[in-house]
C-alpha cells in the first residue's frame, strides 16, 4: 500500500466553479419549474396544437388530449431530472476532480479525468433541459433522440469513462502500483 | 501489436460509456380526464346506494356537460331519462344511460378512425400512427362501461373485443400496417356500437 496524501487537493477553480455553477441552476430551475408550472404547461399546450403535424394529432379531444397530456408530464420530467441529475452531478464533478487533484500523479491522466468528468458531468443534466425543449416543437420520442445524441451520449459517455479511470487509479494505489 | 491495443482499448472505452445510452427519462400512465372521472365518481356512488351525491355529481359534473354538448348525436331524452332515474334510485336504469352515452363516443371514434385511416391525403405511417391513437381512446371509453355492456348483451360486448383486438393486429408498429384491413374491424365496431344504442334506447322506452 502507498502513503495516502495528508491533505486534499482541489482542482482549477474554473472546476469548481462549474461545479457549484451547475448546483445552483438545477436550484433555480427546481424553484422556476415549480413556480411557473401552469405557464409552462400552457406553453407547452399552445406549441403542440401550433404543431399538430409534428405530435400526431388527429383533431379529435379524446385522443389528442392524451397526448398533449403525455407531452406536459415529459416536458415536467425533463425539468425534474434536469434538477435531480444538477445537484447530483454538480457534487460529482466537486468530489470526484478533488479526488483525481489528489490522487493522480500523471498530469496528463489527471488532466483527461478532471476534463472529462467536469465537462461531461456538467453537460448530461443540460440533456433534460434540451429534451424538455424540443418536446413542445418535435415531440417526445424525436426530441429524445436529438437529445440523446447531441448530448446524453457523449457528455454522459465522457462522465462515465473519466469516473471508471479514475476508479482504475484509485484501486491500482490500493495495491501499490 | 500496438493496433490491437488501440483496438481494445477503443472497444474498452466504447464500452464503459455504453451505459451513457441507458438514461432514464420517465414513465407515463394515462390519466382518466375529466369526464371518465366524473363518471367512476357517479358509479362508486350508485353502488354505495347514494342517489343523492350520485344526483349532485351529475348535475355539476363534467359528464352531463359532454352529454348536453354532444346531445344531437345521442338518442333523445337520455339527459331526462338519467336524471329521472338518479332520482327515482334507479342504478340500473342511470347505468344504462351511462353506457349508452360511452358507446355513443366510442362509435363515433370508431367511424373517424376509419375516416381517417382511409384518407389518400396523409402518409401510411402518419395514418397508422393515428388509428393506433384512436384505438387507444376507443379502449379508454369503452372499457368504462364493457362490464355493463356485456351484462346487457354480451354478443355484443364479445364480438366489441373481437373487433377491437383485430383491428389493434392490423395496426401494429412495423414496416407495413394493413390500414386497407383495419377498417372492417372499424367500421364493425361503429355498426355493433349503433344497434346497442338503438336497441338500448327501444327497450328503455318499451319499460317506460
Amino acid at each position: 500500500m502507498t502513503a495516502r496524501p495528508e491533505t486534499w487537493r482541489l482542482p482549477a477553480m474554473w472546476v469548481l466553479l462549474v461545479g457549484v455553477l451547475l448546483i445552483a441552476s438545477a436550484e433555480v430551475g427546481g424553484a422556476a419549474m415549480a413556480r411557473f408550472k401552469l405557464e409552462l404547461a400552457r406553453g407547452v399546450r399552445a406549441a403542440m396544437l401550433a404543431r399538430p403535424d409534428a405530435h400526431g394529432l388527429v383533431g379529435v379531444r379524446d385522443v389528442d388530449e392524451q397526448i398533449i397530456d403525455e407531452a406536459i408530464v415529459k416536458f415536467d420530467a425533463g425539468l425534474r431530472l434536469f434538477h435531480l441529475h444538477g445537484e447530483g452531478m454538480g457534487v460529482v464533478i466537486l468530489v470526484a476532480t478533488m479526488v483525481a487533484a489528489t490522487l493522480v500523479h500523471s498530469a496528463a491522466l489527471r488532466r483527461v479525468i478532471i476534463g472529462f468528468v467536469t465537462v461531461g458531468g456538467a453537460g448530461y443534466p443540460a440533456g433534460y433541459l434540451v429534451w424538455s425543449a424540443l418536446i413542445p416543437y418535435y415531440g417526445i420520442e424525436r426530441g429524445k433522440t436529438v437529445a440523446e445524441w447531441l448530448i446524453w451520449i457523449p457528455f454522459g459517455g465522457a462522465a462515465i469513462i473519466a469516473m471508471w479511470l479514475l476508479t482504475a487509479v484509485v484501486a491500482a494505489r490500493m495495491v501499490g502500483r | 501489436m500496438s493496433g490491437m491495443w488501440s483496438l481494445a482499448s477503443t472497444l474498452l472505452v466504447l464500452g464503459l460509456a455504453a451505459p451513457a445510452l441507458g438514461h432514464h427519462v420517465g414513465s407515463y400512465t394515462p390519466r382518466d380526464n375529466e369526464v371518465s372521472a366524473n363518471f367512476k365518481q357517479l358509479k362508486f356512488s350508485i353502488q354505495a346506494g347514494r342517489f343523492d351525491v350520485a344526483r349532485r355529481l351529475y348535475d355539476t359534473g363534467a359528464l352531463r356537460r359532454e352529454l348536453q354538448a354532444q346531445s344531437a348525436r345521442l338518442p333523445a331524452g337520455l339527459d331526462e331519462d338519467i336524471r329521472a332515474a338518479l332520482q327515482r334510485g334507479d342504478g340500473r336504469e342511470a347505468e344504462r344511460g351511462f353506457m349508452v352515452f360511452f358507446v355513443a363516443l366510442v362509435r363515433d371514434l370508431a367511424l373517424e378512425a376509419d375516416r381517417q385511416v382511409s384518407d389518400p391525403a396523409t402518409a401510411v405511417q402518419a395514418r397508422a400512427a393515428a388509428g393506433r391513437k384512436f384505438l387507444d381512446a376507443i379502449w379508454r371509453y369503452y372499457n368504462l362501461i364493457d362490464f355493463a355492456l356485456s351484462q346487457r348483451d354480451p354478443k355484443a360486448s364479445a364480438d366489441m373485443r373481437l373487433a377491437f383486438d383485430e383491428a389493434e393486429g392490423y395496426l401494429k408498429p412495423g414496416p407495413a400496417p394493413a390500414l386497407d384491413r383495419v377498417r372492417q374491424p372499424l367500421q364493425q365496431m361503429a355498426r355493433i356500437l349503433t344497434d346497442v344504442i338503438q336497441a338500448s334506447s327501444s327497450s328503455a322506452r318499451r319499460e317506460s
